[in-house]
């Protein structure tokens, strides 16, 4: 510990002697006097010892950790959340859906008409016109000997659109 | 049989220091966690309060800091000081705040803070160490968030402004640049609201 008059011999402008600044930072005389020597210590007699938060060390330990513990498990329950069976089976079943429904429309899209069933109601077709589908086609697997089919065939050969079907015995659901 | 009394005397289980603490808690050691926590509040807090001045929001600061650190861990290399890194966060955590603090209050403090009378500023200066933290909080106010930091680290902390280059990721005469114009700036305040001092305390 030095005492005063230690430091008044030892003190110089800019030490950085950290026995010195301990004692800049107790000693209000010395502080004065060494403010006159070396301006600079004025602002670092504020600084040097630790301190201490509102509540004490403990209180604050507790809150930190407290606040650890919720974080911990917010993120455990996310975790568990994402990595939930029912979760995982509701994806899958979904993706399962989607393969196979876009598979039926695929190869419906590619599979020719029985000419049995188609009547050509148009005898003269008009000119192709674009159509634009506002959703996707629901595909249904459906068989009538009545049905009328009214069909606009687009611009490349072989490649009909049907776009509508008459038939009185059509199902309510279909 | 010196040998044998020497093996007889209890030795003190060494306190771990800060990288094998890290390395404990990494491996889910919660307790080695708040060892850490306890460890460092002292010196976390000091340094939240020298920068924003207000002890209830250096309180948060620092709470805001221990939880980042959790959470942040593992991106911690051991080859470097762990102070220094404890630092940078916060510093970082201490800037945001006193920049978001700065812009809501600027408009509303800049005619609220004191300037002494000439009679009082006349009278022999003795140096009282509540009224420099007063002073201090008022003249650095006027400082940026980063200088004002670069200053407490410098000035209060004692830290050599190669170790602050380091806390802060940028280079050493950056961090000497932000001291001058800290310090320039300060002086201008003090000759504004603290005349007595201002003859003390000079910008080199």
């Amino acid at each position: 510990m030095t005492s005063c008059l230690e430091f008044r011999s030892l003190f110089h402008a800019g030490t950085n002697d950290p026995a010195l600044l301990e004692h800049l930072r107790s000693c209000d005389p010395c502080l004065d006097y060494a403010a006159h020597l070396d301006p600079d210590v004025m602002f670092r007699a504020i600084g040097g010892e630790d301190l201490v938060p509102p509540g004490g060390v403990d209180a604050f330990v507790e809150d930190v950790m407290r606040a650890v513990h919720v974080r911990s498990k917010e993120d455990v329950v996310e975790s568990h959340q994402v990595l939930s069976w029912p979760r995982r089976l509701a994806v899958a079943a979904t993706v399962a859906a989607s393969v196979v429904g876009a598979t039926l429309v695929y190869q419906h899209e590619r599979t020719p008409l029985p000419v049995a069933t188609q009547i050509a109601a148009v005898t003269s077709r008009p000119a192709a016109v674009p159509v634009k589908l506002a959703t996707k086609p629901v595909v249904e697997t459906y068989s009538s000997s009545d049905a009328t089919i009214v069909e606009v065939p687009s611009e490349s050969a072989g490649d009909t659109k049907i776009v509508m079907v008459i038939d009185d015995k059509l199902p309510a659901d279909l | 049989m010196a040998v044998e009394l020497r093996l007889m005397i209890p030795t003190r289980q060494a306190e771990p220091d800060d990288r094998e603490l890290v390395q404990t808690i990494r491996e889910g050691d919660e307790l080695a966690f708040e060892q850490l926590v306890r460890r460092k509040t002292s010196k976390v807090y000091a340094l939240c309060y020298r920068i924003i001045g207000n002890a209830e929001d250096a309180k948060d600061i620092s709470q805001l800091v221990f939880i980042k650190l959790w959470e942040n861990l593992e991106k911690y290399d051991p080859q470097y000081a762990f102070d220094t890194w404890l630092y940078r966060m916060v510093t970082n955590v201490a800037i945001d705040f006193m920049r978001n603090k700065q812009s809501r209050e600027n408009a509303v403090n800049s005619n609220l803070r004191l300037v002494k009378t000439e009679a009082e500023a006349d009278q022999g200066v003795v140096v009282q160490r509540k009224e420099i933290e007063q002073v201090f909080e008022d003249v650095s106010a006027s400082l940026s968030p980063k200088q004002k930091t670069i200053f407490v680290m410098n000035q209060m902390d004692d830290l050599p402004s190669s170790e602050i280059a380091k806390i802060l990721g940028c280079r050493e005469s950056t961090v000497r640049n932000h001291l001058f114009n800290a310090r320039k700036t300060m002086q201008l305040q003090l000759q504004k609201r603290y005349p007595e001092y201002a003859r003390l305390w000079s910008a080199e």
